[in-house]
Formats: structure tokens, C-alpha cells, sequence
């Protein structure tokens, strides 16, 4: 029996929506918001746009290669020792991200529910959490995506619902906020919010076939990005220009304005459950497609018992930043920006090797 | 010291052959049996008529039938003429055997053994009749749709119980015997043309790789063939009920049976198996649906509802309305123990009622239900050492902890739950989401015989839509494709 690589489209999908679709509700609206005020999810459309040719080139790339993952596929363009040098630098932005990132969400943990416990036990916790839960397999991980999926997206839509009586669709306007060069400068520089997309295509092979992965992606591109422009526009339109401003974790803050009816009046911890499945798993994806680029560029096959290494770094390094604010308007936002042009052009410069190279045409 | 050469005697002594002469295999047979002091070992010596030869007849009196020995194997002995044994006798099933290995293992399993002086070849007949209990209602998964017939603890009976059910030409029962002292037999009941042929292999080969001196039942062998021993979750399902178990071979799945035990072993399985019950099927689509509703509510109530409240009222307290907090805060002011202490006390007490309700002498039933409900429910609430809304919730959780039928899923339900209290304790929904999660991806990592434990759901197979909820009869077409059967399609449409 066959039972080695058993994920299907929908599990894709699952983990798609899990491992990019919770930016909805964490502090990247926070971070936009700051340059463009009301018009921050026009942002995300731009940057969507700028990701989108990159990551549908290296998805034809894929296509060309049979069975290569994205390391795979680097290393056969570039040669050896470039391949390597490129897949370390992958390796090494998309874990600085993530170190970042989940010191975001334990800052988000902290701060919203548990004010009083130190940021360090949290952060253990939580990563302890994601290396066990990693520590089961790739499979294991989507077909947990895949169960818990509809619970996390039900909420979300929920919280939608019960939210719209509240919107002013006027707070559109101004349609451009603090300007179209703010938006269009922020969205090309943050482009690498989307990095997870490259990140993703090392689990090319993780699927029954991989057919899945290229149309899974597609699928899963389309329904995170509408996702994403609807939730964000919705807090825009709720909290309007000046408000938007200040606040750091709008989902959240959504939440804890919504009732059901008049008796259930606080109801965040509900939401919070969901969020909090969310999220884990989230870093439960993050980690392990970390580790498989690790293990990929170093030739490590039993990439798994990288998880418990690099779980500890990243509670270590992500405790090492003062303070929330810090974290997330300063590194967080330069780290971005550094790493955009890397994502985006990776695919260009793997396209130009192949047509150079004339694998393309061979093939 | 050596291992090996030792074990070559062992194998000969085991293959010795018959011998010619009646004295010698009676001497032997009397050793071999301890026929001295063994008191239920019977000889009964004849001379046959048919051959004017003295004939001995060995069986345990206590375990065959006295009227079919003296009828049909004493009495034509005496009385018919014939050209051989075989011939003379008149039982259905006679067979010959060769070697004392041989003889051993019919007589223990009920047979009667005839040597004849001058012939190196014995008979054995079939007369066996061991005591069992009848037919009785299935007590532990009762239902109120559908037949009601249980397993018994006889081999044969439930092997007919099933045939009753599924009349196929490829219903196929397949003998193993297995233990090393005592031999028992396992049977595998299933559909050739249906079972997936690796996951036959696989079940067989851990049958056969059994190593034990004796494996009485089934329960026993169902911890001698599951992958995980130390795991919290069952691998294998164990039901009492011949329409349940061929409703999953007609699926293409295993069922294992053994003598001694109302029950049957079927393998490979998932998650929905313990969480569906026969009835489920009986009923209309829409009832049969209400009840998984009412289960999964209640499967979801009894692992959580404990830790819920630890978490909450501990942790998150401002999520509780006030009108109830006021209530929730006015009923514990008394109580001296924090609230997590408190939960787990009640929850101990259920446990230990559980525990001597099933151990209790039947006489002194009702007893347990007045002290039960008498100390634990109203004098540690009236004493302050509880607060009355404990009760309620380790009530609501023991209470729906009953509608998860299967034993051995019970106890999984019931350990996690503990495992969700100490979680919910400690950072409240922060740890008891991670520590949920966790055990969802444990559950979702497990595999009984390769097929994983939520599959057909996910990973995803052809299936007949049967998880949470099911389908309406006639759109079920294909059989559950993650166990793979050779047939996959159950109706043709057209």
C-alpha cells in the first residue's frame, strides 16, 4: 500500500489558507497602516501583484523540472556551489522572518491575554507546541490543516458577519489615502510578506502528485488574497483613517467589539480559540518547511531532527528583541524589505539560467 | 546453551510417530497425559468387531458429547462390519493423524483419538461439545433498531452469526493456530475478492509472529497484534455485534475471531469506527444523522467541557457574562480548594464510582448509586467542600462520556480528558489549544495496519461519505477506498 504521499488538493489548499491566511488577523495590517492609513489594504493588493509573476514563473519552472522542489531546482540551475550559497540565503531570510514573526504572535499571545506571564514562557510554550506538532510529519500536518480548517475558517466568516453592521463603506475615502506613491513604494517593498509562497514550493514533491501543487496553488492564491483584501478592507472600514492608525492587532480588537446578542457580550476568547489553532499551526508549517529547506540545501535526509534546533534558535534569537514595537515596526519592516528583492527575483534569475542554458526548450 | 539443537529436539520429540503395537502408544499416550492422576482423561478399550482387533478410544469426558461417543463411534465399533475404521464408523468427521503431535492436539480440542493395535495410523472423531452460553442480547452496544443478536463466546456460532448475515461464495475463513503450549485457533473472516492483499499479509504475519505460551481470547490477541501498545489510542476495534462485523468485511475489512470471547477483532480502522454506532445505519438518513449530531456533541462535551471551565473561570473570566460569573463566584466563595483542584477531585470521585459500579457484586448494585449520588452530590456541596456548579459540570461530562460506545475509545476520551484539565490549568486556552491540538495531531499521525486514522476524510479516498455524517443508502457507490479493496465499486449505476 501506498501510503508515503497521500495529500491532495485540498490539503494544499489547507495549509495555504492556514500558512499565509492568518496575516489577516496579526500586526501586518498594524505595519501598513502606519504609511498609508485607510488605504493600508490597497497594499496588499500591490504586493499580491508584484508577487504574483514570480511566483507563477517559478511554478512553470517546477512544471518544466519534473519532481525538483524549489531547492532541488536551485541547485540544478545554479550549479552547485551558487545553488547552495542561494538556498542558504533562502534559508537564512525565511527563518529570520519567521523568528520575527513568532515573536509577533507571542508579543500578540502576551499582550491581549496574558499581560501578567513573561514573554519567555509563552514563547516556549508555543514553540514547544510547534516542534511537537512538526515533529509528526508533513502528512500528519495537512491532515490536521484539513480538519481543523473549517472550524478556524467558519469563525473568521463569522466574525465578518457579525462585524458588518458596524462598517461605513464612506471610510473608503480618500480612495488612496496618504497618497498612490505611498501605496505603490510600501506595496513593492513589502512584497516579501508573500515570501511564503517561494517557501511553499519546497514541499513541491510533498504531494500525491504534482499536478496537486500546481493547481492547488493557484487556487489557494486566489482564495488567500481574497481573503486578505476582504478582512483588511473590512478593519479599514471599520476603524476609519485616524484609528487605524494606532491600533496593533485589528482582528482582535474586532473581536472584542462584536456580542452574541445581549448575553454573550465578551466573546474574544472564542475567537481567540480559533485564532490560536490558527496560529499554531501557522508555525507548525513555518517550522517544518524551514527545516526541509535547511535539510535540502545541506544534504541533511533526516531533516525532521532539525525541528528541535531550530524551535530552540528561534525562542532564543526571538526573545533577544526589547520589545513588541520594536520587533515588528522596525526589524520586522527593514527585514522585509530587505528580503522582497530576493524573492522576486529568484525566480527571474532561475528562468534567465534555464533560458541561457536552453534547458527550457530541451525539455 | 545451544539454543538451536535444542530446540531440534523439542521439534522431534513433538513429531514422534505412531507405533504398530496398541501397548506402546498406550503407555505413551498415558504419559504424555498423566493419565494417572488426570481424572477427566478417558480410555475406553474394545475389541472391534470388524477386524476382531483391540481398539482404544482416548478423549477428556469432560468436553465431548457422551451420547454421540457411545452412538456413534462405541456401538458401531461393537456392532458393524465393514472393510476399515472409516468404514465403521459412522460420525460425519473422521481424518486420520500420524504423529503424537497430532493426537495431543485433537484430544484437547475435543476429539476422540481411536488407535487399533496394528495399524500405525489413528482416527480422530469429532464429538466435542464444550459448554457455552446462548445466543444472548448484545448488552454493551445495545441499540433499539436492528437485530439484536451478540457474538457468544463459541467460535462456531459467531462464524454462523456472520455467514447468516453475508451470503458470498468469497466470505473466506482462514485458520492460524497460534500459542506454544496451548494451541488455539484464530480465524480471519473476509471477502478474497475484496481485501486489500497487503493488509491481509500484514495482519497475518502478526498473527503468525505471535510468540506466547498462550493466547486464550481475543482481547488478549488484539494487544498482541496492534502497532502501539503505549499509544492512549485504540488501533482496533472490538464489538460484540455479527451485523457491525459484516458490515465491515462486506467493506473489505478484516474480523478476527477467536473461542472464549463475545466478541470480534475488526482491522484496519479509523477514527469514525469508534466514533459510528450499527444503528446509525438502521435509522432514516435524517435520524441516523440527528444521532452523530447528538454524539459528536457529546464526544465534544466529555473531553472538554472540565477544562473549559477550569480555563475560562481561571484564566479568562471576563469572557463568562457577569450574571453568571456573579453565580459561578458566589457558589465557590465557601470553597476552600482552587478551582482546578476542585475539578479534578469530582472528576477522581466519577472515575472511582465508574470503576465500582463495573466491580460491584450485582446484589449490592443499587447500594453504589444512593452513596454515589447522596455524598458526592449533595453533602460535598453542602459541606463546602465542593461547589454545586462541579457538579454540574463533571455530571455533564461523565453523562456524555457514555455515548462513546466503543470500550477501549472510552478510555482514550477518558484519559484525555485529564491530560486537557492539567493543560487548561496552567495558561488556560493559550496551553489547552496547543495541548489540543497536539493530541488532534497525534490522532491524525496514527495508522492502524497503513491506513491512517481519519482517512477517508483526510487524507482523502474514494468512500461512501460515511465520517461525520452519511449519506442516504442509495448514493453510497463506492466502499471505503482508504482501505483499499480490490472492488471498490459497491452499486452499479447506471
Amino acid at each position: 500500500m501506498n501510503t508515503d504521499k497521500t495529500l491532495k488538493t485540498k490539503e494544499l489548499l489547507a495549509i495555504i489558507l492556514l500558512f499565509i491566511g492568518v496575516k489577516m488577523s496579526d500586526s501586518t495590517a498594524a505595519m501598513f497602516s502606519q504609511h498609508a492609513q485607510n488605504a493600508y489594504w490597497l497594499i496588499i493588493v500591490v504586493s499580491l501583484l508584484v508577487m504574483l509573476p514570480p511566483f507563477f514563473l517559478l511554478l512553470y519552472l517546477l512544471r518544466k523540472f519534473k519532481d525538483k522542489n524549489l531547492i532541488e531546482l536551485i541547485e540544478h540551475l545554479l550549479g552547485n556551489f551558487i545553488g547552495k550559497f542561494t538556498g542558504f540565503t533562502i534559508f537564512l531570510l525565511s527563518f529570520a522572518l519567521m523568528i520575527l514573526d513568532s515573536r509577533n504572535y507571542v508579543e500578540e499571545i502576551k499582550l491581549l491575554y496574558f499581560p501578567e506571564s513573561p514573554t519567555a514562557s509563552i514563547f516556549y510554550i508555543f514553540i514547544a507546541v510547534c516542534f511537537f506538532g512538526a515533529k509528526r510529519g508533513f502528512e500528519t500536518i495537512g491532515v490536521t490543516s484539513w480538519i481543523i480548517l473549517p472550524f478556524i475558517k467558519i469563525s473568521m466568516f463569522f466574525l465578518g458577519f457579525l462585524i458588518l453592521g458596524q462598517i461605513t463603506w464612506y471610510r473608503i475615502f480618500p480612495i488612496f489615502g496618504n497618497g498612490l506613491d505611498v501605496i505603490l513604494t510600501q506595496g513593492i517593498k513589502k512584497a516579501s510578506i508573500f515570501s511564503e509562497f517561494i517557501i511553499l514550493t519546497i514541499a513541491y514533491t510533498s504531494f500525491r502528485n504534482t499536478k496537486i501543487f500546481q493547481r492547488g496553488s493557484k487556487i489557494g492564491f486566489a482564495l488567500v488574497s481574497f481573503e486578505l483584501v476582504f478582512f483588511f478592507l473590512l478593519y479599514a472600514l471599520i476603524f476609519d483613517y485616524n484609528s487605524i492608525e494606532k491600533l496593533a492587532y485589528p482582528y482582535h480588537d474586532i473581536t472584542q467589539f462584536v456580542n452574541f446578542g445581549d448575553f454573550f457580550t465578551n466573546v474574544e476568547t472564542f475567537f481567540m480559540v480559533f485564532w490560536l489553532s490558527a496560529a499554531y499551526l501557522r508555525f507548525i508549517i513555518y517550522l517544518y518547511l524551514i527545516a526541509m529547506i535547511f535539510g535540502y540545501v545541506f544534504n541533511v535526509k533526516e531533516y525532521e531532527t532539525l525541528l528541535l534546533p531550530l524551535g530552540f534558535i528561534t525562542v532564543t534569537l526571538g526573545l533577544l528583541t526589547e520589545n513588541a514595537v520594536i520587533n515588528e515596526l522596525y526589524l520586522r519592516e527593514t527585514l522585509l524589505t530587505i528580503s522582497t528583492p530576493v524573492f522576486v527575483l529568484l525566480p527571474v534569475l532561475l528562468w534567465l539560467t534555464a533560458l541561457i542554458k536552453g534547458d527550457l526548450k530541451r525539455s | 546453551m545451544f539454543p538451536f539443537v535444542k530446540k531440534k529436539d523439542k521439534q522431534q520429540s513433538n513429531y514422534k510417530p505412531i507405533n504398530k503395537k496398541l501397548a506402546t502408544n498406550d503407555k505413551y499416550i498415558g504419559q504424555l497425559f498423566s493419565a494417572k492422576i488426570n481424572s477427566d482423561f478417558a480410555v475406553r478399550e474394545i475389541v472391534a468387531r470388524y477386524s476382531e482387533e483391540k481398539v482404544a478410544i482416548y478423549y477428556y469426558a469432560t468436553i465431548v458429547n457422551g451420547d454421540k461417543l457411545y452412538k456413534g463411534i462405541i456401538r458401531p465399533l461393537l456392532e458393524n462390519v465393514g472393510k476399515d475404521l472409516k468404514e465403521v464408523v459412522t460420525l460425519e468427521s473422521i481424518n486420520e493423524v500420524n504423529t503424537f503431535e497430532d493426537v495431543v492436539e485433537h484430544i484437547n480440542s475435543g476429539k476422540a483419538i481411536i488407535f487399533e493395535n496394528g495399524n500405525d495410523t489413528a482416527y480422530s472423531v469429532d464429538i466435542a461439545q464444550f459448554q457455552e452460553r446462548g445466543i444472548e442480547k448484545s448488552e454493551n452496544e445495545s441499540i433499539i433498531k436492528g437485530p439484536k443478536e451478540a457474538f457468544t463466546e463459541s467460535l462456531n456460532t459467531n462464524i454462523s452469526l456472520i455467514r447468516k448475515r453475508f451470503h458470498d461464495k468469497q466470505l473466506i475463513n482462514e485458520t492460524h493456530k497460534i500459542g506454544e503450549r496451548s494451541k488455539m485457533e484464530v480465524n480471519m473472516l473476509y471477502v478474497g475478492d475484496l481485501v486489500n492483499g497487503e493488509i491481509l499479509k500484514n495482519v497475518k504475519d502478526r498473527i503468525k509472529n505471535i510468540t506466547a505460551d498462550n493466547v486464550r481470547n481475543i482481547e488478549i490477541l488484539e494487544q498482541h497484534i496492534e502497532e502501539r501498545p503505549y499509544s492512549i489510542v485504540p488501533s482496533i476495534l472490538y464489538t460484540e455485534r455479527p451485523d457491525n462485523a459484516a458490515s465491515y468485511i462486506e467493506e473489505g475489512y478484516i474480523v478476527l475471531l477467536m473461542d472464549n470471547s463475545p466478541a470480534c477483532l475488526v482491522v484496519p480502522i479509523t477514527f469514525w469506527a469508534f466514533f459510528h454506532s450499527p444503528e446509525d445505519r438502521y435509522l432514516r438518513f435524517l435520524f441516523g444523522n440527528f444521532t452523530r449530531i447528538i454524539r459528536f456533541i457529546a464526544f465534544f462535551i466529555t473531553v472538554f467541557v472540565s477544562s473549559i471551565y477550569v480555563g475560562i473561570s481561571t484564566f479568562h473570566s471576563q469572557m463568562i457574562p457577569p450574571d453568571l460569573l456573579l453565580a459561578i463566584t458566589s457558589a465557590r466563595e465557601r470553597v476552600p480548594f482552587p478551582l482546578i483542584l476542585e475539578v479534578l477531585l469530582m472528576e477522581v470521585a466519577f472515575e472511582l464510582i465508574r470503576e465500582a459500579g463495573i466491580r460491584i457484586p450485582n446484589p449490592l448494585g443499587p447500594t453504589i448509586g444512593i452513596v454515589g449520588a447522596l455524598i458526592l452530590g449533595q453533602a460535598a456541596v453542602e459541606a463546602n467542600v465542593i461547589s454545586p456548579i462541579i457538579v454540574l459540570v463533571v455530571a455533564l461530562s461523565g453523562l456524555t462520556s457514555f455515548a462513546v460506545v466503543d470500550v477501549s475509545m472510552n478510555y482514550s476520551i477518558r484519559i484525555s480528558r485529564f491530560i486537557f484539565i492539567f493543560a487548561a490549568g496552567w495558561f488556560g486556552m493559550f496551553s489547552l489549544t496547543g495541548a489540543f491540538l497536539l493530541w488532534m495531531m497525534y490522532l491524525a499521525s496514527l495508522k492502524s495496519f497503513g491506513v491512517p486514522f481519519f482517512s477517508p476524510l483526510s487524507p482523502g479516498y474514494k468512500s461512501p461519505g460515511n465520517n461525520l455524517f452519511r449519506k442516504i443508502v442509495k448514493k453510497e457507490i463506492w466502499r471505503s477506498g482508504n482501505v483499499q479493496p480490490k472492488d471498490i465499486k459497491k452499486k452499479q449505476t447506471n
